[in-house]
């Protein structure tokens, strides 16, 4: 009996130093993530959605600038020139998150019924959803952000389009409500700090936006673009941008890199000959606001404003490789690539050339008018000295006059306007790269000009079975048929 | 029925009579004759009787004697046969004597304080012993087991000081590529983290270098490594022992008195392996000298060159030999070992001191150790172990520096890298070692690991063993870089603005297992073991980290002093339980059955799933026990086991929410939907593995060998899924995909020579894994786990996992070939079709098309230790293998396009490339090779160098396979009549050198290096690492 004593206790000795781990809450209360948060709070979500806003239109930008002939690789044949096949998951990726994230915001927006972040939420979602669409055509919408389905369906190119415009429009009801209790947390809101009426230009803006994009098609309706424009943006001081960066500007950035070797942000020629007078003649002052003018000692061709030729990678000139500075890059000097600089979304120039194109036809006062307030505006933007501005705004190849006003000079300066602004590949498209002297790159896989882009690999291999069977690059979405 | 009571009959008979004869109790202690230590498991019978008995953990037995005339029959393997006749006796001691005929390494521990004879296990077991481990005095233990483990592939990271190491053992076990692979570690009973965290190292390839943690162990205290692989060996470990265990057991006391032991070991390395580079052609392009500049080498030949500059030097620098430096080593370890019969200890103290070939690049390990065993009564034994260390140095990323040494041109030396006033000196590039001097991550970990023990055995046949160890470390790790000192045209390399980044991870983890053992005699054949347990696992790790950016003062590297500041945070917790039951049966001594059963309960599923049972069984037959075979056949067993190992979920894998975004400044704060899906219904992963072994042995041990085959099968495994974003989520947890390991393992020894002052022994590990992805999740057709930094143009390659084939696939660019009629495989190249030539003269390229063009994982691995022993002198080699396997290098592809690779100084010839046209007739057409306009006036762009051999994977994803001779050591033992009486004992000395000789095609540096840090799956690309060192080394050992 003694040793069944003995024993006892160094069991329970033991049990008593081990067992404590037991009970069911000693497991439990590890079952939740210590570095998560449940439930996010309005706020909390709107600084996310609207930093993400800014960041993807870089993301965006930068993807499309060389296929607009704003950059160019500084290597021979770089996929991004010349339209080889290119693995956007990153971006897609970036996209989808940014609307989940949105999503989540509108989710609690309407169940704390606030107007104001509603209709936000609405604009965000419906902006990243745009740029998806521009990009790939068809695209999941109507079964995402849903965790139960993994592999979300595709809705056809053109249902997305209408999915983008009724997000805009229930952001204009929205938004036009002024009797939200919970109103935006101006801190938290990192492209208009709050004010709900900038939001509203906005999403008017984003209206015009979109309708003028079916310019090509049947359905085009001018009156609605020109409606929806009077209804946005008054002056450059409602652009939307987003300038709240962990170190700086993502443009700067790119500047930065390459002037430390890592090369990126290298001007194309079409673009810096679009401005420097060798394509039509007039040397645009903004180009100075643009770039860092090129300066090569001993070199009797500099200083000059010189690009790369999409495709062809750097310039084969003399003994200059790469890493001499004698073309022209994106600056961190530019008003609107520097540290501090926004990340523009959406500008008051561009809706002035939206609301030029829509007019021409009906009112060519109207869009003259409206041409001129958009390359002022611009050139604002840019801080052109205001005698180098008015001079150029005074030349006789810049003031046509109402009658001869065209398309073309339209496009030519909406160009300038949408530098590095994901815009500019939707008007590229609707316009058949008819600018000026633009062409093919070097080396170029396709045999015309880009059209869309491949879904990306992250799709394919995660979500396969949806993913619209192989379209070519070439391949027109349904706007631009 | 009738007849079993009459078969039962004679032994009723039998046990009554012993009952009526003089029944008493013997008891005694069994000890080694060597060196005192008690020995558990020895078998002890009454000669002619069928009574018998085990002798306990701590040597102790009792057993029944019928009369004074029994003769008591003391075996146990690896010692010679014990008869003593009992006598008047009532306490028997018996020393054993070693029997060197028998197996080595008889007695096994197999975990959690068990120790087993070998021949009753049912699985393979391998261990490596102190002085076999230390042969060639590697720092971290995990290089020091390279070679000398059967079905363990361990890779080095680099050569750099403190730098990591992995293993994994028989393959890859998770398509899952973010889980680890890495065995559990287990010291002296307690489980130890062997993670290696790159937690402030910034982004870039094998990030800094830094350790995996159980490098912190000193290998000097070490006395054994025993490897456990399947899942019947690791059984008992459940589920944190689902990759394989290593069990580390360092020295314990032994004997009496005190003893004293100095090692002291200097050593000096040199990179082993720099790639083969043109000497020709210097800094340019086009053909055009640019001493300033990138263009390393795509300028005119040197007596151009030197026409246009006459300070140009006669000969380029050898920049990637001169960019290292010789590193150097010292460790000084002092032990003190001894007690008397109650109490013994084993301590030392150690001091690790490493100056890598990298400049600036070191390490320091400082650490003590005790360990003492005590005896409190015949029946309580205590013990308590307790290891400190204080490690870390200076870490930079190889990688990087591997880059920009591609880039710097031969034209400069590379050491010459600072101007007098602290910047960088300028050569239109940057100078890598600028950046190790001033880009810097110093990490200082200190670590204490301690354990209790308390065994307790109330009767001759029952046994308690209480353990509780803690392993608990903090690592501080403070990363600076200066800002630019405002000198015009300073150049400061990677270090932007400035920084300064302070980090601080604690780690904790308790772990205790209780352990009963009960042994008892259960039919006159049948001798049985149970042991109950149970286990509880309690861990945590909290991180914390600022990083600085923008110094207002350039060098002063506090937080304050910074513009920028961004704050990382993170918990991580883990709680588990077992129960555990193992059950063996020993019949008659040479067939054992074992069974197992553990339940484990984990914190890392819900409730309803938490809880969870797997078994397995193995069997031992040493059928030369049994069977009468030719004389020349000695002991030979035949080994089965089949078992199911459980495993669960990552931590926080049931839950989801929202985290911080990291994208917005200081001041403003956001959420964001966190990226992993959680799934409350998770439910344990299961694997299968069934394995068969054959051991035998010959000519008295001369000749022996273990031949294992295994298979195992895990289904249903937790895998964090990657799922469309358009979901919200990257990843989703949910149990699906089967992954399957299967292969053989060949461990062949032998003494081919024995004589009375010459032995040669020598042991070949040979071991081949095969393995294969069976499925995924519904509707994922891949999983790209990885994609390696850098190469040019479309030469990046893509790691990816796809049913139906194996881990470690490869997918890159490739050369268009030449098919005809044949239809072309969309996953395959073949290599044997000729290569389509384009219009131009030139291969084509697949552009951003990518096939299958190797796998990471090798076809076999292998290790080949000799030990050759004359009379005092002893001279062990160790050749090391690892065949059939590719690894994708970015080194080369720099080396290519920068026109530095040996291999480019053809370019001012032209050059017809065998192949077909598309019209399927042969290439005929010349090509310059040359960048510009060649002889034929074709302008040639940049080369065929950079517009084509670079810029697609093919060329670069190589045959990594290597053989080395890994380590050659040459010892001495002083003659003890050179020593001086009573104060030395023993003395030794030996000269080792490590990586001798590498025999790889594999273009550039040592290929078992990895462009990846020590945790991670990802290892099919190497090139611009830490290269590998070879080591020379000296050792004086000298026992007092």
């Amino acid at each position: 009996m003694h040793k069944i004593y003995k024993y006892s206790l160094i069991l329970i000795t033991g049990a008593a130093l081990t067992f404590q781990g037991c009970s069911k809450e000693y497991f439990d209360e590890l079952s939740t993530n210590p570095n998560q948060v449940s439930e996010a709070t309005l706020p909390a979500l709107l600084s996310t959605s609207t930093a993400k806003a800014g960041l993807n239109t870089f993301t965006v930008g930068n993807a499309i600038s060389p296929y607009v002939q704003y950059t160019a690789a500084p290597v021979a044949a770089a996929a991004s020139d010349i339209y080889e096949t290119i693995n956007f998951t990153g971006m897609w990726d970036a996209l989808y998150f940014a609307m989940a994230d949105v999503n989540e915001l509108k989710k609690q927006a309407v169940k704390q019924g606030s107007s104001e972040y509603l209709g936000v939420a609405n604009v965000l979602l419906a902006y990243n959803l745009m740029m998806v669409n521009n990009l790939w055509g068809a695209a999941p919408y109507s079964e995402a952000f849903n965790p139960a389905n993994f592999t979300p369906k595709y809705d056809t190119d053109q249902a997305v389009y209408t999915s983008t415009l009724n997000l805009i429009d229930e952001a204009i009801t929205e938004l036009g409500k002024t009797t939200s209790i919970i109103k935006l947390a101006a801190a938290s809101d990192l492209i208009h700090a709050g004010d709900r009426t900038k939001w509203l230009k906005t999403a008017q803006g984003l209206k015009a936006r979109l309708l003028i994009k079916t310019s090509k098609t049947a359905a085009f309706n001018a009156s609605s673009v020109l409606s929806a424009v009077g209804s946005s943006y008054s002056s450059n001081s409602d652009d939307a941008g987003m300038a709240k960066f962990v170190l700086r500007n993502n443009w700067a950035t790119v500047s930065r890199n390459n002037a430390s070797l890592t090369l990126g942000g290298w001007l194309s020629e079409q673009f810096v000959d679009h401005l420097n007078g060798n394509t039509y003649g007039l040397f645009d002052p903004r180009i100075k606001k643009i770039t860092d003018v090129t300066v090569v000692p001993g070199n009797p061709n500099y200083p000059q404003y010189i690009g790369t030729v999409n495709g062809a990678g750097n310039r084969i000139n003399g003994s200059f490789n790469n890493t001499t500075k004698d073309e022209n890059y994106i600056s961190f000097n530019s008003p609107w690539t520097s540290d501090t600089a926004p990340l523009l979304i959406m500008t008051f120039a561009e809706l002035k050339f939206i609301e030029a194109e829509a007019a021409l036809a009906s009112d060519p006062s109207r869009a003259y008018t409206a041409y001129l307030a958009g390359i002022r505006a611009n050139m604002d933007k840019l801080l052109v000295p205001a005698s180098e501005r008015d001079a150029y705004l005074a030349d006789t190849r810049v003031a046509v006059g109402a009658a001869n006003l065209t398309k073309d000079l339209i496009f030519k300066e909406k160009y300038i306007a949408t530098y590095l602004n994901p815009e500019a590949f939707n008007d590229a498209r609707r316009y058949d790269f008819k600018y000026k002297d633009f062409t093919l790159p070097q080396n170029a896989v396709l045999s015309t000009f880009i059209r869309r882009l491949d879904y990306p690999l992250g799709e394919r291999s995660k979500n396969g079975a949806s993913v619209p069977a192989g379209v070519p690059r070439t391949t027109k979405l349904w706007w631009d048929q | 029925m009738k007849k079993t009571k009459l078969f039962f009959l004679p032994i009723l008979l039998l046990l009554t009579i012993s009952v009526s004869a003089q029944v008493r109790e013997i008891k005694g202690t069994v000890t080694a004759a060597e060196d005192g230590s008690t020995l558990p498991g020895v078998s002890i019978r009454v000669k002619g009787t069928s009574t018998g008995a085990t002798s306990d953990p701590n040597g102790n037995y009792r057993i029944q004697v019928p009369n004074n005339d029994a003769t008591l029959v003391f075996a146990f393997i690896g010692f010679s046969v014990q008869e003593i006749r009992v006598g008047t006796q009532s306490t028997i001691d018996v020393k054993m004597n070693n029997d060197s005929r028998q197996l080595e390494e008889v007695v096994v521990t197999t975990g959690l304080g068990i120790t087993r004879q070998q021949k009753s296990l049912g699985y393979a077991a391998q261990g490596v012993k102190s002085e076999d481990l230390n042969i060639n005095r590697q720092p971290n233990i995990l290089n020091a087991l390279q070679g000398k483990v059967a079905g363990a592939t361990i890779s080095s990271v680099g050569g750099g000081p403190g730098q990591g190491a992995n293993i994994r053992i028989r393959g890859i076990n998770s398509i899952d590529a973010s889980a680890s692979n890495d065995p559990l570690y287990v010291i002296d009973g307690i489980q130890i983290d062997n993670s290696t965290s790159t937690q402030g190292s910034g982004a870039g390839g094998n990030v800094r270098s830094v350790g995996n943690r159980a490098s912190d162990i000193n290998p000097d205290d070490i006395e054994t490594i025993n490897i456990l692989k399947g899942g019947a060996a690791t059984a008992l470990y459940g589920l944190r022992g689902s990759n394989g265990v290593v069990i580390i057991t360092t020295k314990k006391g032994k004997g009496t008195g005190v003893r004293t032991n100095f090692t002291s070991t200097y050593g000096f390395e040199n990179v082993n392996k720099t790639p083969a580079v043109q000497t020709e052609y210097t800094a340019g392009i086009l053909g055009v000298y640019q001493p300033i500049g990138l263009g390393p080498a795509w300028g005119p030949t040197i007596a151009e060159a030197k026409a246009l500059d006459p300070t140009h030097p006669d000969q380029l620098f050898e920049n990637y030999k001169n960019a290292f430096d010789t590193g150097s080593q010292l460790r000084n370890t002092v032990s003190v070992t001894g007690g008397s019969e109650a109490i013994k200890f084993f301590s030392s103290v150690s001091q690790f001191n490493h100056d890598g070939m990298l400049p600036f690049t070191d390490y320091q390990n400082l650490s003590a150790r005790l360990n003492t065993d005590i005896k409190i009564s015949p029946k309580i034994t205590t013990g308590v172990n307790m290891g400190f260390n204080n490690s870390g140095g200076y870490r930079f990323d190889a990688d990087r520096y591997g880059e920009s040494l591609t880039y710097y041109s031969g034209r400069w030396d590379v050491r010459d890298y600072i101007n007098e006033d602290g910047t960088q000196k300028w050569r239109g590039t940057n100078n890598p070692i600028f950046g190790a001097a001033t880009n810097r991550l110093r990490d200082n970990v200190n670590r204490y690991i301690a354990g209790a023990n308390v065994g307790y055995s109330p009767t001759s046949w029952l046994n308690f063993n209480y353990r509780v160890g803690v392993d608990t470390y903090t690592d501080n790790r403070k990363r600076t870089a200066p800002g630019p000192r405002g000198i015009p045209g300073e150049r400061v390399y990677d270090n932007a603005d400035g920084f300064v980044g302070e980090y601080l991870t604690s780690y904790r983890a308790i772990n205790s297992t209780l352990l009963a053992t009960a042994t008892k005699q259960i039919t006159k054949n049948i001798n049985g073991t149970l042991r109950l347990g149970y286990e509880v696992y309690d861990r945590s790790t909290k991180d914390h980290g600022v990083l600085g950016s923008a110094l207002s003062i350039y060098n002063d590297f506090r937080l304050v002093n910074a513009k920028t500041l961004v704050v990382s945070q993170g918990i991580n917790q883990y709680r588990s339980n077992g129960f555990f039951g193992e059950a063996t049966f020993d019949y008659k001594n040479y067939l054992f059955l074992t069974v197992t059963g553990r339940n484990d309960v984990t914190s890392t599923l819900s409730a309803a799933n938490r809880s969870f049972f797997y078994p397995s069984a193995s069997l031992s037959y040493v059928f030369s026990d049994n069977l009468k075979l030719p004389a020349f056949i000695g002991q030979s067993k035949l080994r089965l086991s089949y078992a199911q190992i459980g495993k669960d979920a990552a931590p926080y894998s049931t839950s989801s929410g929202f985290s911080n975004y990291t994208g917005l400044p200081t001041g403003t704060t956001g959420l964001t939907i966190s990226s992993n899906l959680g799934d409350l219904n998770l439910r344990p992963e299961f694997t299968d593995t069934y394995e068969a072994g054959l051991e035998m042995s010959f000519l008295k041990n001369r000749l022996n060998f273990d031949l294992t085959y295994y298979y195992s099968l895990s289904k249903d495994q937790i895998t964090r899924a990657q799922v469309s974003s358009a979901t919200g989520f990257v990843t989703a947890s949910i149990n699906a995909g089967t992954i399957r390991n299967k292969g053989i393992e060949l461990v062949l020894g032998g003494t081919p020579i024995k004589t009375r002052d010459f032995t040669w022994d020598a042991t070949l590990n040979f071991s081949a894994n095969r393995n294969k992805v069976i499925s995924l999740k519904d509707g994922l057709s891949e999983i790209i786990y990885g994609a390696p930094t850098g190469g040019y143009i479309n030469s990046p390659v893509t790691f990816k996992i796809i049913p139906g084939e194996p881990y470690g696939n490869i997918y890159g660019s490739y050369y268009l070939r030449y098919y005809g009629n044949s239809v072309e495989d969309p996953m395959r190249t073949d290599k044997s079709l000729p290569l389509l030539i384009g219009a131009n003269g030139f291969p084509i390229s697949s552009l951003t098309r990518q096939k299958l063009l190797g796998n990471s994982q090798p076809d076999w691995i292998g290790g080949f230790t000799n030990n050759f022993t004359y009379k005092r002198v002893t001279l062990s080699t160790l050749i090391d293998a690892r065949w059939g396997f590719e690894k994708f290098n970015r080194l080369e592809n720099f080396n290519s396009a920068f026109g530095i690779a040996d291999y480019t100084a053809n370019r001012r010839s032209f050059y017809t490339f065998p192949g077909k046209l598309a019209n399927g007739t042969d290439n005929t057409k010349s090509v310059w090779l040359n960048q510009g306009i060649g002889p034929d006036g074709v302008n040639y762009g940049e080369g065929y160098y950079r517009n084509y051999h670079r810029s697609l994977s093919e060329p670069f994803v190589q045959d990594a396979s290597w053989i080395r001779l890994r380590s050659a050591s040459i010892s001495y033992s002083l003659p003890s009549k050179w020593l001086p009486t009573k104060t030395i004992r023993n003395a030794n000395i030996s000269i080792t050198g490590n990586n001798l000789l590498l025999r790889t095609d594999y273009y550039g540096l040592d290929p078992e290096s990895i462009s990846a840090d020590s945790g991670s799956n990802v290892d099919g690309a190497a090139g611009m690492t830490y290269p590998a060192a070879r080591t020379f080394l000296f050792t004086l050992n000298v026992g007092f």
